[in-house]
């Protein structure tokens, strides 16, 4: 079956089998092995994309059912050679280290911030809790992305003041 | 440490995070090789029996199929996964393949394919008959028969026996800790080939390359000069990809066919058939004196290996030391008993028994408190070990050893005394605060061999080449290494490359990333190396120069003879002139045999909230205190801590594998085995003491197990706290609580 989507910014139209799952059209005929798969059940949330601005589990879907959507993936994040504000946090805050989680980890919290830019500490723990972690305990990710707020909040209070 | 440091002590971002956040870095999931084949494992559905036949016939028929594989067809030597180096005795009970089934999920069939969907559907088109046999799962009936008992262990000093029968207050307390599924986020995985020479190259995210290449030579009877592994990006391992389970089936298929092959499981399959926690249930007596002195104690412990013996005995062993290196207890005793259950398999896990011994001992000293009526911290710091204190049984010295500073600093940022002293709430939800303390080793000194050689490079451009067997488990070993090197040179840390394990090109190492071994030992050979290599600079160079060695100054990537500070030139110039002029390479390899066996402490202080309509349990506050000598990277070793506090959580309230009346696995994914997420995570505050320990590198000793072994305990004695309940199994899930505090209830009222 052909299959019509727009992957990264970029228009595909595939064949694909049938019963294909997204994460495995993904990796597989796209060769975007960034994003993972930890449990294949919607347990893990390692295989996250952005799916016309929701993250989604990719075992979960089938690629079917993204006919004509707009997907995002972790390899959409750098744009033009310049890390995404979420990545620079996760660097600078030290909130990697096996890194498996970290894709779909970054992509829970890039949906969040496309769709609410200024969540609450409560907010943030929400958007990842299908986001499963066994390195981090959480803390550092958190820090993360409310630096990611705080940074993103400074300019536009100013804007407020002026 | 007199001098300033530049690169040590700062909390630098781990070597490949780039590749990480970007989704780049390539696992071995992501890994592809011209012509390679999928492999899929079909494992056993009964808990005990024996193959009566295997009927491959449909599964050999599929398009895609190229082979199956199962005992009838493949080597019946057997081998012991958890054997590391060359010598190390311990029962070999595994094979590539069981006729003999000994749990649910022990390996009966592979199949290699062209494509996955075809792999996985002939695995379902095997056919099993099983002779079925009867199977235990409880360790007590385990014990009483002897072909499941396998062995018995004692450690002991002074005469505790004596003084526990005749002593006034002995407390006594009963702990079962479960079966714990590690829950790396990547699951198991391999991948090898076969090269034209006829060598088996292995890419694993493993924790010890050279156990890899010993383990599948062992089992495919390979000489270790065909055998290569290679160490590949980890998706997190804890211990469960540390005994080699799926490299010894993926190396022998790749062997057999000739081509790359990739083995790999899915989450199912990496809960019930690789490795576990090893379950215990423990008894402990100790006896104490009205003023809080701990005057004996006999800790019991039976230790259930599972299916097969793996690290069993070691594993009992390796617990039972910790029991002596906490609190200063003269009479002691430890005794153990080793059994087979039909049950998933046991190994390495996080902190590798202490968390286990730590859980049923802190949880005892609390009720020891509680029995006098005394303040737990009180206790403790009556008895803990001071600094350069001896181990009451000969085993190493315990260095620098600073619990009491953490305890009593612990206190202070916790505030101890006045959450502890809170009036109790009255209603449904109740808080308490509880606290435990733990002690973890540095290595293998004293208990088996413990040694690195490295080899380290200056080259022509002034970039230095570590190389050496290290494994980088996603705790930031590379990045540890390269910082320490970077400290001796006063180089950025972009000019320093250290490699990880391969075992065709890293000189040895005699036992991996394990034992919280790596920055305490690994990192004293690195440093070693570096001030070696540097010396080597600063002799040539003080040829070149025409100086003393003493003039000689490095500094910043500049070397010049202090005398002429304006003929500076870069250490990359005078590498090239020293090949050039002298034919000497700025080299050295060097071998470095670890001399000490230090213990880590930590203490936790946790502040838990009891719902007593449900049994639930929320975890407000953590503040974990660490007696870690010097943090090398002080945000990795905070990382450390964090993620071990949401594994020792776990461990306390949530996580569990078991089996059913009829040895079936319960929690099959990650939906029925509960590990935090991260809003039922608390805030974690780490405190750091830093005093220095005389041979880790710049005074440094381990994090990385330590790190859950207190937590546990800290959690229950917060739960009873609360709500003065005994927890006499882990985890505490809310059944369990909600049962004892039932059973308080009844207590109570039957006293009125
Ligand atoms: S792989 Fe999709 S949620 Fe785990
Ligand atoms: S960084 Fe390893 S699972 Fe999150």
């Amino acid at each position: 079956m052909i299959l019509d989507f727009n992957v990264n910014g970029r228009d595909y139209s595939i064949e694909a089998d049938a019963r294909a799952r997204l994460i495995d059209v993904l990796r597989e005929d796209l060769g975007l092995t960034g994003t993972k798969e930890g449990c294949g059940e919607g347990e893990c949330g390692a295989c996250t994309v952005i799916i016309d601005g929701l993250a989604v589990n990719s075992c979960l879907v089938m690629a079917h059912q993204t006919r004509g959507k707009r997907i995002l993936t972790v390899e959409s994040l750098k744009q033009d050679g310049e890390l995404d504000s979420l990545q620079k946090s996760f660097i600078n805050n030290g909130a990697v280290q096996c890194g498996y989680c970290t894709p779909g980890m970054l992509m829970s919290c890039k949906a969040l911030l496309m769709r609410n830019p200024n969540p609450t500490e409560h907010e943030i723990r929400e958007a990842i809790e299908g986001n499963l972690c066994r390195c981090t305990g959480y803390v550092k990710i958190i820090n993360a992305v409310k630096e990611v707020v705080k940074e993103s909040k400074a300019p536009s209070e100013e804007d407020h003041h002026e | 440490m007199t001098n300033k440091l530049k690169y040590v002590g700062k909390s630098v971002p781990m070597h490949d995070v780039m590749d990480k956040v970007t989704g780049e870095i390539k696992y071995v999931g992501d890994m592809k090789l011209p012509n390679m084949l999928y492999a899929k494992l079909l494992l056993s559905d009964i808990a005990h029996g024996v193959i009566k036949s295997i009927d491959i016939s449909k599964a050999q028929a599929l398009k895609g199929v190229v082979k199956i594989y199962t005992y009838e067809n493949t080597p019946s030597t057997s081998y012991n996964s958890h054997i590391w180096y060359d010598g190390l005795k311990a029962i070999e009970d595994e094979y590539l393949f069981s006729k003999q089934v000994r749990f649910y999920g022990d390996r009966i069939a592979a199949v290699a394919a062209e494509d996955k969907e075809t792999a996985e559907r002939a695995i379902s088109l095997i056919k099993v008959e099983y002779e079925k046999l009867p199977h235990i799962i409880s360790p007590l009936e385990a014990k009483e028969n002897p072909e499941y008992r396998i062995t018995s262990k004692e450690i002991k000093s002074g005469e505790p026996e004596n003084i526990i029968q005749t002593a006034e207050i002995v407390v006594e307390t009963a702990l079962k800790t479960q079966k714990v599924h590690h829950a790396a986020m990547e699951t198991h995985i391999c991948l090898a080939n076969k090269e034209l020479d006829g060598t088996v190259t292995i890419w694993t995210p493993c924790q010890v390359a050279f156990q890899v290449q010993l383990v599948v030579c062992t089992a495919l009877g390979l000489p270790k000069d065909k055998v290569r592994a290679i160490k590949a990006a980890m998706g997190g391992s804890f211990g469960g990809k540390g005994q080699p389970v799926l490299e010894p089936v993926c190396a022998y298929m790749a062997y057999d066919l000739g081509k790359p092959v990739k083995l790999y499981m899915d989450r199912t399959e990496c809960i019930i058939a690789t490795r576990t926690r090893t379950a215990t249930i423990g008894n402990v007596s100790t006896a104490v004196d009205a003023e809080g002195n701990i005057l004996a104690r006999d800790i019991k412990m039976l230790v259930d290996a599972g299916a097969y013996m793996t690290n069993g005995e070691a594993v009992a062993l390796a617990m039972g030391k910790k029991a002596f290196r906490l609190y200063k207890i003269q009479n002691q005793r430890y005794t153990a008993e080793v059994v087979y259950t039909n049950t998933p398999i046991g190994g390495a896990c996080r902190g590798y028994g202490s968390p286990q011994i730590h859980a049923l001992t802190e949880i005892n000293i609390d009720a020891a408190a509680r029995r006098l009526g005394m303040d737990p911290v009180k206790l403790r710091l009556k008895n803990l070990f001071q600094p350069y204190d001896k181990d009451s049984i000969g085993g190493p010295a315990l260095g620098n050893a600073r619990v009491i500073q953490c305890v009593e600093k612990g206190m202070e940022v916790f505030n101890w005394k006045e959450k502890r002293e809170r009036p109790k709430a009255i209603g449904r939800y109740v808080r308490g605060v509880g606290m435990a303390c733990a002690t973890h080793g540095n290595g293998y000194y004293g208990a088996y061999q413990d040694y690195i050689t490295m080899s380290l490079m200056m080259n022509e451009k002034g970039e230095i080449i570590l190389n050496s067997g290290i494994h980088d488990l996603g705790c930031g070993t590379v990045t540890t290494m390269k910082q320490i090197v970077s400290e001796v040179f006063d180089i950025p840390l972009d000019k320093v490359t250290a490699v990880e394990g391969d075992t065709f090109k890293s000189p040895f190492d005699s036992a991996g990333t394990q034992a919280s071994r790596v920055t305490f030992v690994c990192g004293a050979c690195a440093l070693k190396a570096a001030e070696q290599t540097r010396a080597k600079l600063v002799h040539y160079a003080s040829r070149i120069l025409g100086c003393a060695e003493e003039q000689v100054v490095l500094e910043n990537g500049m070397i010049y003879a202090s005398d002429q500070p304006d003929k500076k030139q870069a250490y990359g110039d005078m590498v090239t002139s020293i090949q050039k002029t002298l034919s000497e390479k700025v080299e050295v390899s060097c071998t470095y045999e670890s001399p000490a066996n230090p213990a880590s402490y930590a203490v936790n202080f946790v502040e838990a909230e009891v719902d007593t309509m449900t049994g639930m349990v929320r975890i407000l506050e953590v503040l974990a205190v660490h007696d870690i000598g010097k943090a090398i990277n002080p945000g990795f070793v905070e990382g450390q801590i964090q993620g071990a506090i949401q594994m020792g959580i776990g461990f306390a309230l949530s996580e569990e594998i078991s089996v059913d009346s009829g040895g079936i696995v319960k929690e099959t994914n990650l939906g029925k085995y509960h590990i935090v997420n991260a809003p039922d995570m608390p805030d974690v505050k780490v405190m750091l003491i830093e005093e220095g320990e005389e041979h880790g590198p710049y005074g440094a000793k381990s994090v990385g197990e330590v790190s859950t072994v207190a937590i546990a305990p800290a959690i229950i004695n917060a739960i009873s706290n609360a709500v003065d309940i005994d927890i006499t199994a882990l985890p505490a899930t809310p059944e369990r609580v909600l049962e004892a505090i039932k059973r308080k209830n009844i207590i109570s009222e039957v006293r009125q």
